[in-house]
């Protein structure tokens, strides 16, 4: 089994941030912004160090807790300071981006990395869905379209002119060509069954976030069944997890840590007004969103967001054996950690890189 | 104004033809006649447009004759020269598309700009023999509610057409034709639906290679009968390409919100 730390390149005061999205820029001190990327950089370098196989970044925008809109610039920051570990693109919001320019990224980052290119595509979470003023009722469509637009743009050595339902580029000539032929690895991260199939259909990857293990397990075991279906089996590499994490020396250290985390009452993950996020899911499913039907909140503003948990929380005795379960029910092969949690410092997060490099990446190997 | 059927002899055969419009003229190659009618209607508003049946297809009597495509072609060639004595944009469809390839290639006097929708002629799938008009229809779109919208050929027209090529050697791959594809020198387009599994993904980037001047278009979640699947896409994309050739790659719409 393999280990990826997810590069959140999170500002070092987030811990600071109102309970809003989007964060507003006000909050960022460029002198501290350019601190948290070089020790976001640090964590890259150690984790490389520590015999991580993968680091992955994320398109998230508008906020300083992941605090990469463009994947694609941090990747190749860090590429030129980790020479041999996987850089994987985990990935790109495709309904937000012009696909051919993805492709362009992507194809570039593959050169300049000389094949140690991973890439994903993802929908994003609704609050993303306002970034580029997209419909999001369009959101899945340009999602499937977007994919097979990019992997055409990659593959193809001609150029050609696409006639989409959301795109139309009358020339597309992508350069330069992947270093990795025909195609590097390439994840879907998805939970609906219809980007699911589209991933076992295209004998890509299936990447899934933060759920419960039986959660999980019933996606990836659509996910291989519809490999099967398709004449492929996926092989341990196919199917990535990403799961939050503190691992401490101890399990009662991190259950102490996780203790005194819950007492602070922490921030819910991307809040927003209650009327936006109601909003957005109706447009995402085609219902009717009606503002005048919902009770005003607060004066502050009516804030919702999902609830802060960890996936894998613990001992490295303890985390090595959460994530065999993933390994053993779903068939997970590549595990992807983001390290930098709510009040968590650099320094801490360092120290946990070194221990899961130490202590847990010697476990996860023996999972085959 | 509905187009009119009309008729016209030609190397023994009576060959019908339906025209509407005015403007240069546009020959259309359809093996299905005159059965689908969106692009030639889209067409029609510009141009002087003739769709010609092809001996052997559609409702016309079994075609016998004909030797091979490339003399059908040249029948092809006389029907459109006796409806115009002007250069005219030939476009082909499927089976129409490997008969336009031949006359592009042999009547480069006559063909101003060639579009090939859904050719077969390089690079065919392997496709499980398929033997009932009905079996076939349904493979030829993406989504099966766009088969169950339009009633398959009748099962005579489709064994006639059938044998037709069989013996003519369509779906086959004509390297006679890719050996003469640089002889091509009129602009020319090639439209593939991405879902197109009579093709291989490789035969679209021939065209372009071969061809001096050749665009390539690929139709989002089409099959081989785009016009089926995605009739908006085709009729944007030819009737742009009709009208401004390879500078069709040019784009044209307003970015402008609110000026």
């Amino acid at each position: 089994m393999k280990a990826s730390m997810f590069a959140g390149m999170g500002y070092s005061q987030r811990a600071t941030f109102p309970s809003t999205w989007p964060v507003s820029p006000v909050h960022a001190d460029p002198e501290t912004s350019v601190q948290s990327y070089r020790e976001g950089m640090d964590e890259c370098q150690l984790a490389e160090e520590m015999g991580f196989d993968w680091l992955s970044f994320s398109e998230h925008h508008y906020s300083g807790r992941i605090a990469t809109g463009t994947p694609a610039v941090m990747a190749s920051a860090v590429a030129e300071r980790c020479k041999k570990i996987k850089i994987a693109l985990l990935g790109h919001l495709l309904p937000l981006n012009n696909p051919v320019r993805v492709a362009e990224e992507l194809a570039l980052l593959d050169n300049l990395t000389n094949g140690r290119l991973v890439a994903g595509f993802l929908r994003g979470t609704p609050n993303e869905d306002q970034v580029y003023t997209m419909n999001p009722s369009e959101g899945r469509g340009r999602l499937l379209e977007g994919m097979d637009l990019i992997l055409k743009a990659l593959t193809e050595p001609e150029p050609f002119s696409w006639e989409g339902r959301y795109y139309q580029f009358r020339t597309v000539a992508v350069w330069p060509r992947l270093v990795q032929q025909p195609l590097p690895q390439v994840v879907v991260g998805t939970r609906s069954d219809d980007t699911v199939r589209y991933a076992a259909e295209h004998r890509l990857g299936l990447g899934v976030s933060f759920l419960p293990v039986e959660e999980t397990a019933k996606i990836t075991d659509k996910y291989r069944a519809w490999c099967e279906e398709s004449g492929w089996t996926p092989g341990p590499d196919h199917i990535v997890y990403r799961g939050s994490i503190y691992v401490a020396e101890t399990d009662e250290l991190a259950n102490q840590w996780f203790e005194g985390l819950m007492q602070s009452r922490p921030e819910p993950n991307i809040p927003m007004r209650r009327t936006v996020a109601e909003a957005i899911q109706a447009a995402r499913t085609g219902n009717v969103f009606d503002l005048r039907g919902v009770v005003a909140g607060s004066p502050e503003g009516d804030v919702v967001g999902n609830s802060l948990g960890i996936n894998f929380l613990g001992g490295p005795d303890t985390v090595a054996k959460q994530i065999k379960e993933f390994h053993d029910r779903c068939g997970v092969g590549v595990i992807d950690m983001p390290f930098q949690q709510n009040k968590v410092n650099h320094k801490a997060v360092l120290e946990e890189i070194e221990l899961f490099g130490r202590e847990v990446i010697p476990q996860i190997r023996e999972f085959k | 104004m509905s187009p009119q059927e009309q008729r016209l002899e030609v190397d023994g055969f009576e060959v019908r033809y339906w025209e509407s419009g005015q403007g240069r003229p546009v020959i259309m190659l359809d093996p299905t006649g005159l059965r689908e009618t969106v692009l030639h209607d889209a067409l029609a508003k510009n141009y002087q447009v003739v769709t010609l049946e092809l001996p052997g297809t559609g409702d016309s009597p079994h075609n016998a004759a004909s030797e091979s495509i490339a003399d059908l072609a040249l029948t092809a060639a006389k029907a459109a020269a006796s409806i115009t004595p002007e250069k005219y944009t030939l476009v082909g469809t499927s089976f129409g598309a490997s008969v336009a390839l031949w006359q592009a290639i042999q009547s480069p006097e006559q063909v101003e700009a060639l579009i090939l929708i859904s050719p077969m002629s390089i690079n065919p799938q392997h496709r499980p023999a398929i033997t009932s008009a009905e079996s076939a229809h349904r493979v030829l779109f993406a989504h099966l509610e766009n088969a169950n919208k339009r009633v398959p050929l009748s099962q005579s027209i489709y064994d006639q057409e059938s044998e037709l090529s069989r013996r003519l050697g369509v779906g086959i791959h004509d390297g006679a034709v890719e050996a003469r594809l640089k002889d091509i020198h009129c602009p020319t387009l090639a439209i593939f639906g991405q879902e197109d599994h009579f093709v291989t993904p490789e035969a679209p980037r021939v065209y372009r290679e071969k061809i001096p001047n050749c665009n390539i278009a690929l139709v989002y979640d089409a099959g081989h009968c785009i016009v089926g699947d995605r009739p908006e896409a085709l009729v944007n994309t030819i009737v742009d390409y009709a009208e401004q050739w390879e500078t069709f790659i040019i784009g044209h719409q307003s970015g402008v919100i609110n000026p």
